[in-house]
């Protein structure tokens, strides 16, 4: 890989809290996504998927190593800045309570976007569309949506926000296939825009992912495609 | 005809409140012909009924006589330490830290009220005219131990409830406040509704405990009910003013500086 990755991480390590003493989940891990590329990682199940994008959120207590955004280190960004450009979509994506268009308008309410422009009402439509919820009207109340929905409005939320990498945990885990194709349409058209794309998967092999990893024991390694 | 105090109060002997016993005696007897297993607890709770009251008459009694500012001080830095584990064996599974938060908001509100109703409504002679600060400062923070147990019980219960909620926020970008507010909230209905309903309902639905006390040692009605309001109104300043004190210390304590949230497995032993 030439020039500096999109997001690096250089010798990383956490440590969980076994049953049996402190357990290292990650054990030195390094690794480099460059822009345009879909990262798919796989490994056994508790081989430490969800904790490795966690840690490359800055989401995850106790996390020693080094992280670093477009040659950036993360010891010279706020968190909170981190986690706009570095996005988690969580496995099990919660919607907060009140409107789909709230939930998409979420991420301008806060603090770290003070002064920034939420999308109009024509765009929420627009991009509802995209992700094939066509018939979802801005408007309706998030306890009318289905598992499948919620899933593809907590991941249209953060595409909205234009981070510039997004990780992605097992974000078709909960979908059908038409569902989980729109789902993988949306991240390749934002891989095809330059942006990098993490994504943990245990159900469906990523397609379009351009480079492989398998995380084990700790370590992380390439797998040839 | 029984004698009447200077006061105005009738005297109780051993033999009334040896009637009053039999009642609990009653409900004892009752738990046990229904296997409510609640007789020993009542039996219990009796007895340090009996001991617990006993002994702080005594004390009261010396200290009204022999009152000096260290003494009245000290005996309320007893009752707010007292009232601050109280907290936190309630909370639970409260952090590290949650002791001296305790102590601090019930400090300062206990001490601020206290004062300012005896130095300023009721105008003691002596500031630290224990025949009402103590009094006083009992009911305060008392109330104001309820209100901020509640209060923090519900913080880090709701905190739980609501970890992949504030997964999702944080990952957005939110700070700690903004991923806590909506549990602070909570928290603080919960530890203020009780004191807001006691104030709807005093004098409709009960009589306070208090105007009750001084009706019955002899009081005018209508003085002892301005008493009881200003002891409402000044509870109901403590306990709001203890609990959002408390929960604003607090809630900090289960994040991370960086802002993330400590899931269980990633926090220190509880408090």
């Amino acid at each position: 890989m030439s020039g500096t990755p999109l997001l690096a991480a250089r010798d990383v390590h956490a440590v969980r809290e076994g049953d049996h003493g402190p357990v290292a989940v990650l054990d030195g891990v390094d690794f480099a996504l460059a822009g345009g590329t879909l990262a798919e990682v796989v490994g056994p199940s508790g081989s430490g998927k969800t904790t490795f994008l966690l840690a490359l959120a800055r989401l995850l207590p106790g996390v020693t190593g080094e992280l670093a955004l477009e040659g950036a280190y993360a010891d010279g960004i706020a968190p909170q800045t981190w986690r706009t450009r570095v996005a988690l979509l969580p496995q099990r994506p919660a919607l907060v309570p009140g409107t789909v268009a709230d939930n998409l308008r979420l991420p301008w309410t806060l603090k770290v976007r003070h002064g920034e422009q939420p999308p109009a009402d024509d765009a929420l439509v627009d991009a509802l569309a995209g992700v094939g919820l066509a018939d979802v009207a801005p408007g309706r109340d998030v306890s009318r949506l289905s598992v499948g929905q919620i899933a593809r409005i907590a991941l249209l939320r953060v595409m909205l926000a234009r981070p510039r990498v997004l990780l992605l945990d097992e974000p078709d885990a909960s979908l059908d296939d038409a569902s989980a194709a729109e789902v993988a349409r949306l991240t390749g058209a934002f891989v095809a825009e330059g942006g990098g794309v993490v994504r943990v998967s245990h159900v469906r092999a990523d397609a379009t992912a351009t480079a492989r990893y398998r995380l084990a024991g700790g370590r992380i390694e390439a797998l040839h495609a | 005809m029984p004698d009447i105090t200077p006061g105005g109060a009738i005297p109780i002997g051993a033999w009334e409140l040896a009637i009053a016993t039999v009642f609990v005696l009653v409900a004892g007897g009752l738990s046990l012909r229904m296997g409510l297993r609640l007789e020993r607890d009542l039996a219990i709770a009796t007895v340090r009924t009996y001991l617990q009251l006993f002994a702080l008459g005594f004390v009261l009694r010396w200290v009204f006589v022999n009152q000096t500012w260290p003494i009245v001080l000290a005996l309320l830095g007893v009752m707010v330490v007292a009232a601050a584990r109280v907290v936190l064996k309630r909370a639970g599974n409260a952090p590290p830290g949650v002791f001296g938060s305790s102590v601090v908001a019930m400090a300062l509100t206990g001490f601020t009220v206290t004062f300012a109703v005896t130095a300023l409504i009721v105008r003691v002679p002596v500031w630290y005219e224990a025949r009402y600060v103590l009094p006083i400062a009992g009911m305060v923070i008392g109330n104001s131990m309820t209100g901020i147990a509640l209060a923090v019980e519900r913080l880090f219960a709701d905190l739980d409830a609501r970890s992949a909620e504030m997964l999702g926020l944080a990952a957005l970008g939110a700070g700690v406040w903004e991923c806590a507010r909506p549990s602070v909230r909570t928290a603080l209905t919960a530890g203020l509704v009780p004191t807001i309903n006691s104030m709807a309902a005093a004098g409709v639905v009960f009589i306070p405990g208090m105007m009750t006390g001084q009706i019955l040692a002899g009081a005018d009605p209508l003085e002892a009910t301005k008493y009881q309001i200003v002891v409402m109104l000044m509870i109901a300043a403590a306990t709001s003013i203890g609990a959002i004190a408390s929960v604003m210390l607090m809630y900090r304590k289960r994040f991370t500086e960086d802002g993330v949230y400590l899931e269980k497995g990633y926090r220190e032993p509880a408090a």
